[in-house]
């Protein structure tokens, strides 16, 4: 009995960490460059009633024991890094990764830190930063009087200056990719941070033999949210969470019948 | 103890076992590759009910569980590393104490490229090996299991199919084993698709009126119980009256 309650809570838990999950997703459905992350479950351990294979009789044996589940747990919310729309925005410093890697900036600390999300600026020095302020890494800065800057698929920074027809090539963006981006850790503000789960990161030129997608100027990539489907996954969630509910409700009924029991 | 009582408790207390089993369902209806569980009842010849003359010889009560194989729905999450096995047959990982089976296909890049499950317990191909891949390369699964990258075959995933699957214990986290069924064979009639993973098979409608049926067994049961109690206390109260 007291599983059956264990049981519906931990699946009523699992089911709030997933609306959280969903509730998430949706809120973050304009943020540029987020990536979804989808809730995924367990069973618990089983507990053995009658053991498996145990001796029924002296010739024969149990073919299938009792087994009884003790419920649910959410094991991992694991990013989706799947390619979201692009949105054409007209800002030389917007910048979309098509394929695989991630942007480098390096934060306040000095350590790097990984993004999907290219909207950069440029600070009061010239140097080319996140809208946190952030570097990025490699460095890159444009004088302040240059007319234009191009930015290659291949990562390629160059600018014009006023009077002079040759472009000036200001450096190369260079992307990092790793073997399970999945296990990054997500700090917030659209950046993530190497862990012990991705490994360390794989660094190359965009378009490149390392894997690494090309470089896109000129577009913003918008969430991978799909808003349907996580409404889908809500209202299923929801339900799933009033069905465990219902067995927390019974299994008390039954609790309160047996204490009846006695008059 | 009286035989009415005896025989209503065992099948209250049945009765309880089924709601951990319909708890333990419900709780499951999002983990990816669950499998339903159901329970047989079976008569127990027991001593306490009476073996005697008296003609009420068993009480209820569950002998065992059995899982129901049946096909989930094979959502779509677009995730490369998630698998959905359509048809019979369980993907094989490297467990730490033997081969492990599951039928939740959700996958990850391990550092060293292996393809693993989130315990880490590595995807086996084959020929018993486990798969690995060059992570920075997409990778393509065909309906057969084939992996590809950049045209070129980097292994088969194993697909074990058991003639008779209810030899499998459910060992919790999406895994089964096989400690006393014969081996499984190599599956043949199923299909594996990339980007999907196969949902719960836990029918939440089904769930929700086998707890109402077993709440009413359960009070009938009780009442039973009661009645007796009260015709025990009759008899001794009052038919013993002088």
């Amino acid at each position: 009995m007291i599983r059956a309650l264990f049981s519906a809570a931990s699946g009523m838990n699992a089911q709030q960490t997933n609306v959280e999950n969903i509730a998430n997703n949706i809120a973050n459905a304009n943020t540029a460059g987020f990536k979804a992350r989808r809730a995924q479950f367990q069973d618990l351990l089983y507990q053995n009633m009658i053991q498996p294979g145990a001796a029924a009789t002296q010739q024969t044996v149990v073919p299938t024991g009792l087994q009884l589940g003790l419920g649910t747990r959410a094991v991992s919310n694991e990013v989706l890094f799947t390619q979201g729309d692009f949105s054409q925005t007209e800002n030389p410093l917007d910048l979309v990764i098509q394929g695989n890697g991630f942007f480098q900036v390096l934060q306040p600390s000095g350590q790097t830190a990984y993004t999907k999300s290219g909207t950069f600026h440029l600070n009061n020095t010239g140097q080319i930063v996140d809208p946190n302020g952030n570097l990025l890494d490699p460095p890159i800065t444009i004088p302040q009087n240059a007319l234009s800057i191009t930015i290659g698929s291949d990562g390629t920074v160059s600018y014009t200056l006023p009077g002079q027809a040759a472009a000036q090539q200001a450096g190369q963006i260079q992307l990092a990719n790793f073997a399970n981006p999945s296990g990054l850790n997500s700090m917030g503000q659209n950046l993530f941070q190497q862990t012990d789960a991705s490994g360390a990161p794989i660094i190359g030129p965009p378009g490149g033999q390392d894997g690494m997608g090309t470089l896109l100027q000129g577009y913003l990539e918008q969430s991978n949210v799909s808003i349907v489907q996580e409404f889908v996954n809500l209202i299923v969630s929801q339900r799933a969470y009033e069905a465990n509910s219902k067995v927390v409700k019974a299994a008390d009924e039954m609790y309160q019948q047996v204490n009846n029991l006695k008059q | 103890m009286d035989q009415i009582s005896v025989l209503a408790a065992a099948g209250m207390q049945s009765r309880m076992q089924s709601l951990d089993l319909a708890a333990n369902n419900l709780a499951n209806s999002s983990t990816s590759g669950y499998k339903t569980d159901s329970e047989f009842y079976t008569l127990f010849a027991s001593e306490a009910a009476g073996e005697d003359a008296s003609g009420l010889p068993a009480v209820p009560m569950i002998q065992r569980q059995w899982t129901d194989f049946a096909q989930g729905l094979l959502e779509p999450t677009n995730n490369p590393l998630d698998f959905g096995i359509s048809g019979k047959g369980f993907f094989v990982v490297q467990g730490p104490s033997g081969p492990l089976y599951t039928r939740n296909g959700n996958f990850r890049f391990s550092t060293s490229g292996a393809i693993v499950t989130s315990e880490g317990y590595p995807l086996l191909q084959e020929n018993g090996q486990p798969l690995r891949a060059n992570t920075a390369q997409p990778l393509e699964v065909s309906r057969a299991g084939e992996i590809t990258q950049n045209g070129t075959s980097i292994g088969r995933i194993k697909l074990a199919e058991f003639p008779n699957p209810a030899g499998l214990n459910k060992f919790g986290a999406n895994y089964f084993t096989n400690s006393n069924g014969p081996e499984p064979i190599d599956a043949a009639g199923a299909q594996i698709y990339q980007g999907k993973i196969e949902a719960s098979n836990v029918s939440a409608s089904h769930g929700a009126v086998r707890i109402v049926g077993l709440s009413r067994q359960f009070e009938m049961m009780q009442k039973a119980i009661s009645l007796s109690n009260d015709m025990s206390k009759k008899a001794i109260e009052e038919v013993a009256k002088v």
